[in-house]
């Protein structure tokens, strides 16, 4: 590697590794001997009907924090969409060269699909969630417009349609939330039954906001995904 | 056991080497197996809803965005330093004789032009490297011809100035300066004084009065450089510019943006 | 040692990007920043010889704490789009000024704005 050293690098260099070995020394110095661990874990799970605790946290005891999140999300989208908008290309063949690739990429479609209807159906049992699986299946659509090329896509799906899906999801997301209001309880708490702890049908509200959030962080990947496809630019 | 602490001390080393990479492309693929690696320490964690969403968003889709946006099919790039009249900014646009004859050329070929400036000694290598297409911005053919230069398409010579410079003894004389024209031209026109050879373009911008000038008698000339393994590039280029020769369009060229 | 290793990789992402002069390195290394301290967070909740915060009864056994796991899920997600939204305006900036050099813009950047005065 061959580097200029310039005395400012350098001390850039020094400054950090000892801030670093600063914070390792006071973490290691005063860690307390039994750390304040949350007790989520001993709550009973007929709280929630969410065997994955993990879910049980952010789907439920701290929703407001997830759909907040999720707005996040939708507005960095937005960000995407305006500034790679106004230079795209007209029109997008395929972007691989190699038959192989072609025809390997579209077959692992349906894998994605399939394993992203299972992480967010089964989030609230075993590892997985809405996040995790809209982006799988967002992946996996990259891969067909791999094979495909991105016109083939926007043929069956266009621009609008995917717009209507995301915005859908949000406003039916948000709706959720108030939904409790109906009923005379308060925002975002979980209105629906529990059911039988393990079973699919069960966690209440939280397979609904795994499913909404699924679609969400889906179409607004694929919007991504999409722009960056279509530009033309320079870099 | 060992593994856990395999894969943590695997980290910080794969993401040190990932990102003192000079090449791009070689950055962004470090990168992604390190987040690969990340997923398998989470997985060390106890914690699985992490690690298969870091897995699947570190690895693929991040990569995945970096790779489109430094893509360059459907391109002609084009690295090349500023030099006046032949290739410089303007505003947001490039402007000059070489842009003109590349912008021309990329169309010809059904591709875009993108022109990216870097310092002048990096632009032979970086089309070596394969990182570009095609290497311009005033570049005199040197003495050597490892890479693929095409033939002078305008001729220039060069100029010393400010003294003869050091420690060249029997050395041809040869465009040599660090960094960018662009640091260059400041770093003269505020009196800086090393002696220094440039080719007529930039030596006619930087030039200040009442400084000794030495003019080197050999006739140099300006050319494009194209990488050691895009021999049919190479050759589509030299067609286009006899094209351009033959035509008359080359002198109309020169003499709309040097004369 | 997770944590620490998180730090670690803080510092490494930190130092890169005031280091490196491209600027597409640059966000690789933001990128790095936000890893170390993801990793941090969940190496926090993490204990020896825990189990898998997924039980239906959960006994005395030890668990890993599931909070910051969930705190950090949606977090990876978001930063994800986020970084799309700098990559982005990487791309402007480099159509703008046709170099990916940082320093080399910056001084652009001057020049451009000293002409602009001078008009």
């Amino acid at each position: 590697m061959r580097f200029r050293v310039r005395p400012l690098s350098v001390l850039t260099v020094v400054a950090a590794c000892a801030v670093v070995a600063i914070v390792l020394l006071g973490y290691h110095a005063n860690r307390p001997d039994e750390a304040p661990y949350s007790t989520y874990v001993v709550r009973p799970v007929e709280e929630t009907g969410a065997v994955n605790r993990v879910a049980s946290i952010y789907l439920n005891y701290r929703l407001f924090d997830s759909v907040l999140e999720v707005l996040v999300f939708f507005v960095a989208v937005l960000g995407v969409r305006h500034y790679l908008g106004t230079r795209e290309r007209t029109a997008v063949p395929s972007l691989a060269e190699s038959e192989v690739v072609r025809t390997s990429s579209a077959l692992l479609f349906p894998l994605a699909v399939l394993l992203g209807v299972y992480l967010a159906a089964l989030g609230h049992l075993s590892p997985g969630g809405g996040f995790g699986a809209g982006v799988i299946v967002a992946s996996g659509a990259l891969l067909v417009s791999i094979s495909l090329g991105m016109d083939a896509i926007e043929r069956r799906f266009s621009l609008g349609t995917i717009e209507w899906v995301e915005q859908g999801a949000l406003f039916l997301l948000l709706a959720a939330t108030l939904l409790p209001l109906a009923f005379g309880r308060a925002a975002l708490t979980d209105v629906l039954p529990k059911g039988r702890t393990g079973q699919v049908v069960s966690g209440g509200m939280i397979p609904v906001y795994n499913a909404l959030v699924g679609v969400k962080v889906l179409a607004g990947s694929w919007l991504i995904l999409r722009s960056f496809v279509r530009h033309r630019g320079e870099i | 056991m060992i593994a856990r602490y395999a894969v943590l001390a695997m980290l910080p080393v794969v993401a040190f080497v990932a990102l003192t990479q000079r090449r791009r492309l070689a950055a962004i693929i470090g990168m992604g197996l390190f987040s690969f690696l990340l997923a398998v320490a989470y997985l060390q964690l106890h914690a699985p809803d992490v690690a298969l969403t870091e897995a699947i968003i570190g690895a693929a889709l991040t990569t995945a965005i970096y790779v489109l946006a430094i893509r360059r099919t459907g391109r002609l790039a084009v690295v090349a330093d500023e030099a006046p009249g032949l290739l410089a900014r303007e505003g947001d646009r490039v402007v000059g004789l070489e842009h003109e004859i590349l912008e021309r050329f990329a169309k010809h070929l059904g591709l875009d032009l993108s022109v990216e400036l870097v310092p002048y000694q990096e632009v032979a290598e970086q089309v070596r490297r394969g990182e570009a297409d095609i290497g311009a911005g005033g570049l005199v053919l040197p003495p050597d011809v490892p890479d693929l230069f095409t033939r002078p398409y305008l001729e220039t010579a060069l100029f010393t100035i400010g003294g003869a410079e050091t420690g060249e003894g029997a050395a041809p004389p040869m465009v040599r300066y660090d960094g960018y024209f662009a640091e260059l031209e400041i770093e003269r026109l505020d009196g800086a004084g090393r002696p220094i050879t440039l080719d007529l373009a930039r030596f006619l911008s930087v030039r200040v009065p009442d400084e000794a000038v030495v003019r080197h008698p050999e006739r140099r000339g300006y050319s494009f450089v194209v990488g050691q393994r895009r021999s049919e590039l190479h050759t589509e280029l030299e067609a286009y510019l006899d094209h351009l020769r033959e035509t008359g369009e080359l002198d109309r060229l020169i003499r709309r943006y040097v004369v | 040692m997770a944590f620490s290793v998180g730090i670690v990789l803080l510092g490494i992402g930190l130092v890169a990007i005031a280091i490196r002069r491209d600027l597409v390195i640059k966000l690789l290394a933001l990128g790095l920043t936000n890893a170390g301290s993801i990793l941090c967070l969940v190496a926090i909740g993490d204990r020896p010889d825990a189990h898998v915060p997924i039980c239906a009864v959960c006994h005395d056994v030890l668990y890993a704490d599931p909070l910051p796991q969930a705190l950090v899920l949606s977090a990876i997600v978001i930063n994800f789009a986020i970084l799309a939204l700098a990559l982005v305006f990487v791309m402007r900036l480099v159509e703008q000024y046709h170099t990916t050099d940082s320093r080399h813009v910056e001084d652009l950047v001057q020049r451009d704005l000293d002409e602009g005065g001078q008009q």
